[in-house]
């Protein structure tokens, strides 16, 4: 009986003593997660919690404050709220994904898609594209129909092997 | 001198007047002697343009405090080193430096070519003028590096004023890569102008697309090496001076290096469309035209401040002058193809969605998509301005989702275009190709997951460089086994002759090899660690399998600077591995100016990486930030590898001769008779 009491005693010694450092670490860890999200504000544009320029008047105040919100168990979106409202929407070091700032991250998307749609379509027209059976089906085409002759085109190709040299 | 300089910067402006405007009267004219004096003024712009540039070398050098760029980027305690980086530590003197490296070029075009291409030429050198009356305009009346310090005197009247000393360089320049990074990669912005001049010049003249290509192809890869190089240059100097563990934080005018690469890179890929089936020749011309006008508009971002950046070393009202340029520029650019497009007409068709063409097209696509991406990103901020009350800043976090997965696209294509054939590929052939290269791939991933790499897009990324790697060493080994069976010659031998018969593709190679190696280096930033603690001499700290030992604290004072160094004693386990000497530097010649001196332990395997971060103002005492950094060693690598690949695609080839030689020797002669040597040579070339 004494004996299990002594192992309760020392594993509540052992957890006093240990919760505290892991309950820090995870706030520090919290702290580094929710200040990888801002920008430090001196002008540099770095990510707050890697901004160590020498000479930075903001990156430690903000970090101070960052903590003291983490440690009285604020949200990330009060932290970013108060962040914001001190700063501005400058503080943040991507674009929020509501309002005007969709735009940033849909527009990747829409180039690759548009790009892609693009790519499909010039491959399919090019495999359409008769053989070259004669010299006026291969004659190249304007956009609006028009064929120059191959004679041209030749005359043209002539005429630069002519004034040209590798 | 001061007057001596800006005298030959107007007079070079005068002359690269006249060269555009006697170039013009030359096409319209033909008349002999127009062409060639209008060629022998572009000469002597470029002439002039040196001497202006020594001009200010020479101010910086003799310590000449009465010239206000002199006291703005210099000191007497400067050192000769970073005198010469100086130049361009401002606006004004970049600028210069701009037109300085233009100047090179077009000297080195216009003496190579001025017997050569008679036609072509007169266009060629009125473009190269216009461009160059651009940024002479800029260096004799917006930004003059020639100016001269004034004071107000007791009358209240200007009068020169002449200071004891100058204020210096800014410390993050005071570090020796940059003395080379910025000429670098202004030699990639202004190299590209070569490219975009023919391009438009042949437009103009109306040539039928191919003929530029070959003229220009060996000036866009001297471009492009330089602009490599540069960004690689400028990630280093991130990484080693501005301490903050990183090395590529997607900075504005980071971004701005890397636009012009992207396109560049898609145009040195889908040139060889354009030269091996005739297709594409519309989508090459914007690619220089773009490639170009995003070197003007980094140099834009870079000097306008129009975005904040770390690099903004200087802002200033030039932007108008830029966005003017880029907008003539633009229009002339679209005129010229639509009045000329005809011209560009692809000649030929796709036979297969599944061909060396097409992977190209894609290839295309991603760098375009990553280009404006980045753009947009980039800009976004000024976006936002205009259309919300707010800016919306867009950082490191935004570009890293953004461009990990288009990376890792660009690294597949890497592998899967050489496995394909031109026209068609065969399903039969593409199971032969791809088998072994996937099991590479797939072995790498495995050994990546029990080497403690566990995530999944690193993951993801080292198993397409194993399998990258082995469509490498596939092509080498298939060409080397041909050469080899034919002339007896060793494996290694046989690579080298391939290597050397066409340098062009296996240089390609080598610089595919060099991205995948800065790939592997790339997977491991997603296990970066960090730890910073306030120390006492003797105090240590554990950063993963190493500790740290603050061992003593010195300061070492120098000609320029005074170091505060701390001595950090690198362990792993009980073995002593390296004494760390990071410091902070205080300048002299500028007030407050202090930069930090990062030391690292670098392996293959991971860095360490140790920052004084400063003084704890509560205890004291100094402040270490060590990381722990694994596989960047592979980017810095990969970037030898990427020179050297290019190099050898500058090369000219072996002349086909030594093949049919070696095929007379004993061991090739049972095979090479049934060969018809001139069908064998040309199978590979491609």
């Amino acid at each position: 009986m004494i004996k299990h009491r002594n192992l309760f005693a020392l594993a509540l010694v052992v957890a006093l003593g240990v919760l505290p450092l892991v309950a820090q670490q995870q706030q520090a860890d919290r702290v580094k997660a929710i200040g990888g999200k801002f920008l430090c504000m001196c002008g540099c544009g770095q990510i707050l919690t890697q901004c160590n320029h020498v000479g930075c008047t903001m990156s430690a105040g903000m970090l101070k404050e960052l903590g003291q919100w983490v440690n009285r168990g604020d949200s990330e979106a009060t932290i970013t709220q108060a962040f914001v409202q001190e700063f501005g929407t400058t503080v943040y070091a991507e674009p929020p994904k509501s309002g005007f700032s969709l735009i940033a991250w849909a527009m990747p998307v829409v180039y690759f898609v548009v790009g892609a749609v693009l790519v499909l379509f010039v491959i399919s027209r090019w495999r359409k594209r008769p053989q070259a059976a004669g010299v006026d089906a291969a004659a190249p085409v304007t956009a609006s129909g028009v064929r120059i002759s191959q004679e041209a085109m030749e005359r043209g190709r002539a005429q630069a092997a002519r004034e040209t040299e590798d | 001198m001061d007057v001596f300089g800006s005298f030959t910067l107007l007079l070079a402006f005068a002359c690269a007047v006249y060269a555009f405007v006697g170039g013009i009267a030359a096409i319209i004219t033909r008349h002999p002697l127009l062409v060639k004096s209008t060629r022998q003024a572009g000469i002597a712009t470029c002439v002039l343009i040196f001497i202006g540039t020594f001009s200010l070398e020479y101010l910086l050098f003799s310590d000449n405090f009465s010239q206000a760029y002199v006291v703005s980027h210099s000191n007497r305690d400067l050192s000769a080193f970073y005198k010469i980086a100086a130049l361009w530590a401002g606006q004004e003197g970049s600028l210069l430096f701009w037109s300085f490296l233009l100047a090179v070029y077009v000297i080195s075009v216009l003496i190579a070519y001025r017997h050569k291409n008679g036609e072509l030429m007169p266009y060629v050198g009125v473009i190269l003028a216009g461009v160059q009356i651009f940024f002479l305009t800029l260096n004799n009346f917006v930004e003059s590096p020639f100016k001269i310090l004034t004071a107000v005197n007791a009358g209240g009247v200007l009068e020169p004023f002449v200071r004891q000393d100058g204020n210096g360089l800014t410390g993050l320049l005071q570090y020796p890569e940059m003395v080379i990074h910025p000429p670098n990669l202004y030699a990639g912005y202004t190299g590209f102008t070569i490219p975009f001049a023919f391009a438009l010049a042949a437009l103009l003249a109306r040539y039928p697309g191919e003929k530029w290509i070959h003229l220009t192809r060996k000036w866009t890869m001297i471009a492009w090496c330089f602009q490599s190089i540069g960004i690689l240059l400028g990630a280093h100097w991130a990484y080693a001076v501005l301490g903050w563990g990183g090395y590529w934080g997607w900075d504005p005018v980071e971004n701005a290096s890397l636009l012009p690469w992207l396109t560049g890179t898609a145009f040195l890929h889908s040139v060889m469309m354009q030269e091996k089936r005739g297709m594409m020749k519309v989508w090459n011309v914007w690619l220089v035209f773009c490639t170009f006008l995003l070197c003007i508009l980094g140099t834009f971002l870079t000097r306008s401040g129009v975005v904040s950046s770390v690099h903004a070393f200087a802002n200033s009202q030039i932007g108008p002058w830029f966005v003017s340029f880029m907008l003539l520029t633009l229009v002339v650019c679209f005129v010229a193809y639509v009045k000329n497009h005809d011209y560009l007409r692809s000649e030929n068709q796709l036979d297969s969605l599944i061909s060396r063409e097409s992977s190209f097209l894609f290839n295309n696509l991603l760098f375009l998509v990553a280009c404006i991406a980045v753009l947009s990103g980039t800009l976004f901020p000024v976006f936002t301005e205009w259309f919300t009350p707010s800016r919306i800043s867009v950082g490191a976090p935004f570009f890293n989702k953004i461009m990990v997965p288009i990376g890792l696209a660009i690294l597949f294509l890497t592998g899967v275009g050489p496995l394909l054939a031109w026209r068609k590929t065969s399903t039969d052939s593409l199971k032969r190709n791809f088998t072994w290269p996937v099991v590479v791939g797939a072995l790498s991933a495995v050994l990546a997951y029990f080497l403690e790499y566990r995530n999944a897009i690193s993951l993801v990324c080292l198993f397409l460089c194993g399998f990258v790697f082995w469509t490498i060493v596939m092509e080498f080994y298939r060409g080397a086994k041909v050469i080899s069976a034919r002339s007896g010659m060793s494996m290694m031998m046989a690579a080298h002759e391939l290597s050397m018969r066409n340098t062009r593709r296996y240089g390609g190679y080598v610089v595919h090899f060099g991205m995948m190696l800065i790939f592997i280096g790339l997977a491991g930033a997603a296990f970066n660690t960090d730890v910073q603690k306030t120390m006492n001499i003797g105090e240590s700290m554990k950063l993963g399998p190493y500790t740290l030992v603050l061992q003593s604290a010195d300061t070492k004072p120098e000609k320029n600077y005074t170091a505060e160094r701390m001595i950090v004693e690198v362990m792993k386990g009980n073995k002593q591995l390296m004494l760390l000497y990071p410091e902070k530097r205080a300048f002299a010649g500028r007030d407050q100016q202090s930069g930090t001196m990062v030391a690292i332990y670098s392996t293959l395997r991971e860095d360490v990486y140790v920052v004084f971060a400063g003084m704890d103002p509560d205890t004291n005492l100094p402040v270490i930030h060590a990381f722990l950094n694994p596989l960047v060693k592979w980017i810095w690598l990969g970037g030898v590898w990427v020179v050297m690949g290019t190099l050898l695609a500058l090369m000219p080839n072996r002349r086909a001769a030594l093949v049919i030689a070696g095929a007379t020797q004993p061991a090739a002669s049972a095979v090479a008779p049934a060969l018809n040597p001139s069908v064998t040579l040309r199978e590979r070339h491609d």
